[in-house]
């Protein structure tokens, strides 16, 4: 079974946002999977690319950075060397120079590190669902799952409550730069010319670039030590640290990724509660062991980081086709998470898969999601408080997709719930 | 082919004969050995590979380098003298016999 939707008739234009608005083209993708696993794709306003569909191929490839580098961008956008070099984060660069930053960040986003701010995460839940169930009916997508990603980050940050609003629509205009809802600037529409060295091509990067330097400053100045920046800025063992450009270019790379991932996860849950009960009530009912498996196929299921793109670095071949050096190769870890080559039912939500080793954090090569520790913990949390709550929820009217082939999910979601 | 145990506290052993050339990361995997999930395919950036090595066999896994050591910091279930991630391990026929202790997270 594949889910289908208008549109979508096994030939989407995967350049296209607009095939994205109903949600990802899947009957396309399973076609691809079968027929076309490395097709081609003119790219409208930009070069054409690859796209890679099939899970074997995507684990297979992912870790041969020397092949299919990050070190020319990981979004279909074109960039010069010039751009590059100003936008770019230590995700936009290869082993061994990202071996070296992420050894300096990786501690402090570690399962042990994160698995201390259960107890922060399970107030702010709480916060959450007390202000949103109190309405009966209401959007999911902006009052649940946009909001805590984006106070848990503020957490552990130590970003003033009253800024987070700001910060997160910040990040939404670097990160769904092709949603008219989300940004004045349209990549595929606008001109950006205008923007092109600044983060992901948008002004609101500059505009974080400039908040984060104050707030280390204001944090120094302070002698505040609290949170995962003061960790981020300590030495490590070998005496290094991570430099101010370093340090500025990741803020804004986590205020982008550590938001509308999660959200996009959350929603896609609530949403996948709301059409099949009975997974609200296995949550309820089922054994303990099923919060050990429910977080991942809830993000298996989402996907909301759809792709990221790599560029050849010689030419290669496979299934018969001709990849040149300087192409660009996208992961469609969309895709693979639906290839039933490799999963059992791939289009069947089951909470208690495992080993389910899908593919949604970039699984298989060094870039795997620094976050996911903490995006797999908020989600486990949220669900276990809301399904402690409520009897039942149900849909009240359209969901409504971002407009992005990148980035992607549920962006609106009225619900109504009944309280326990 | 090389003989690799996993120990699993109050579990059975898991025993397999293992390709040379492989890493022990990926020996796990195909052996389905629990608690060990290589999710960055080997490149060390994940720390879902921690194994503890059979201490009379810690010598013959060959030196832990810096990134390792580094990565070893950001384990799950806290580091020991005789920890390695196991992708860094490749199988080889010196290791016949080798016997692994597989930590259980809480
Ligand atoms: C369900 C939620 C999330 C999903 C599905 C997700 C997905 C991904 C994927 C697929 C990549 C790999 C990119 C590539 O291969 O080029 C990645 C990298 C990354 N993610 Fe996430 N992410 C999530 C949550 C988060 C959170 C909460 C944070 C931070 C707080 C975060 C921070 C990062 C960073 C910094 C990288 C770059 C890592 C590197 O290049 O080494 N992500 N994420
Ligand atoms: S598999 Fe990721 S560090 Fe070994």
């Amino acid at each position: 079974m594949t889910i289908r939707h208008p549109g979508d008739d096994g030939f989407s234009n995967l350049s296209d946002h607009d095939s994205f608005i109903h949600g990802p083209p899947h009957h396309t993708f399973a076609r691809l999977r079968r027929e076309d696993p490395l097709a081609w794709t003119d790219g409208g306003q930009f070069k054409g690319f690859w796209s890679m569909t099939r899970y074997a191929d995507i684990m297979e490839y992912n870790r041969n950075t020397r092949l299919l580098s990050s070190a020319q961008g990981i979004r279909i956008e074109d960039q010069s060397h010039e751009e590059y070099l100003a936008r770019r984060t230590f995700q936009e660069t290869d082993p061994p120079e990202h071996t070296h930053t992420r050894m300096l960040v990786g501690k402090a986003f570690s399962k042990p590190v994160i698995a201390g701010f259960e107890g922060i995460i399970r107030r702010l839940c709480e916060e959450i669902l007390d202000q949103a169930l109190a309405q009966k009916e209401f959007d999911a997508a902006s009052m649940i799952s946009r909001q805590l990603p984006m106070r848990m980050l503020g957490q552990i940050l130590g970003i003033p409550p009253e800024d987070l609003d700001w910060l997160v629509t910040k990040g939404d205009e670097l990160i769904a730069n092709t949603d008219p809802e989300y940004t004045e600037h349209v990549l595929d529409k606008d001109d950006t010319e205008a923007f092109r060295l600044m983060p992901f091509r948008s002004p609101a990067g500059a505009e974080l670039y400039r908040y984060a330097k104050r707030l280390v400053e204001d944090k120094a100045a302070r002698g505040d030590t609290d949170g995962v920046l003061h960790l981020m800025l300590q030495p490590n063992a070998q005496g290094d640290r991570i430099s101010d450009d370093e340090f500025r270019n990741f803020f804004c790379l986590l205020v982008a990724a550590g938001n509308d991932t999660t959200r996009y996860t959350l929603s896609a849950a609530i949403h996948a509660l709301a059409s099949q009960p009975e997974l609200l009530g296995q949550l309820q009912q089922g054994q303990d062991t099923i919060w050990d498996t429910a977080a991942d196929e809830f993000i298996r299921w989402a996907s909301p980081t759809m792709h990221f793109r790599r560029t050849a670095t010689a030419d290669f071949e496979l299934h018969g086709r001709k990849v040149r050096e300087g192409d660009k190769v996208l992961y469609w870890f969309v895709s693979g998470n639906r290839d039933d080559s490799w999963f059992d039912r791939p289009f069947e939500i089951d909470l208690c898969r495992s080993p389910n080793r899908h593919m949604a954090f970039g699984q298989g090569g060094p870039h795997i999601c620094l976050g996911m520790w903490l995006a797999r913990l908020e989600i486990r949390v949220l669900l276990q408080e809301l399904a402690m709550r409520v009897k039942s929820i149900r849909q009240s009217g359209d969901h409504e997709y971002v407009r992005s082939n990148f980035v992607g999910g549920i962006k609106r979601l009225p619900v109504r719930v009944v309280l326990k | 082919m090389t003989r690799i145990t996993w120990k699993i506290e109050g579990d059975r052993d898991i025993s397999g004969e293992v390709e040379d050339g492989l890493n022990l990361m990926e020996a796990a995997i195909a052996h389905d050995v629990p608690y060990i999930y290589g999710e960055c395919g080997g490149c060390l950036s994940c720390a879902t590979c921690h194994v503890f090595v059979e201490p009379e066999w810690l010598e013959m896994t060959g030196p832990v380098d810096d990134v390792e050591d580094a990565m070893l910091e950001m384990t799950d279930v806290e580091r020991r003298k005789t920890s390695r991630l196991s992708c860094q391990v490749e199988v080889s026929p010196e290791l016949d016999g080798l016997v692994l202790h597989v930590p259980i997270p809480e």
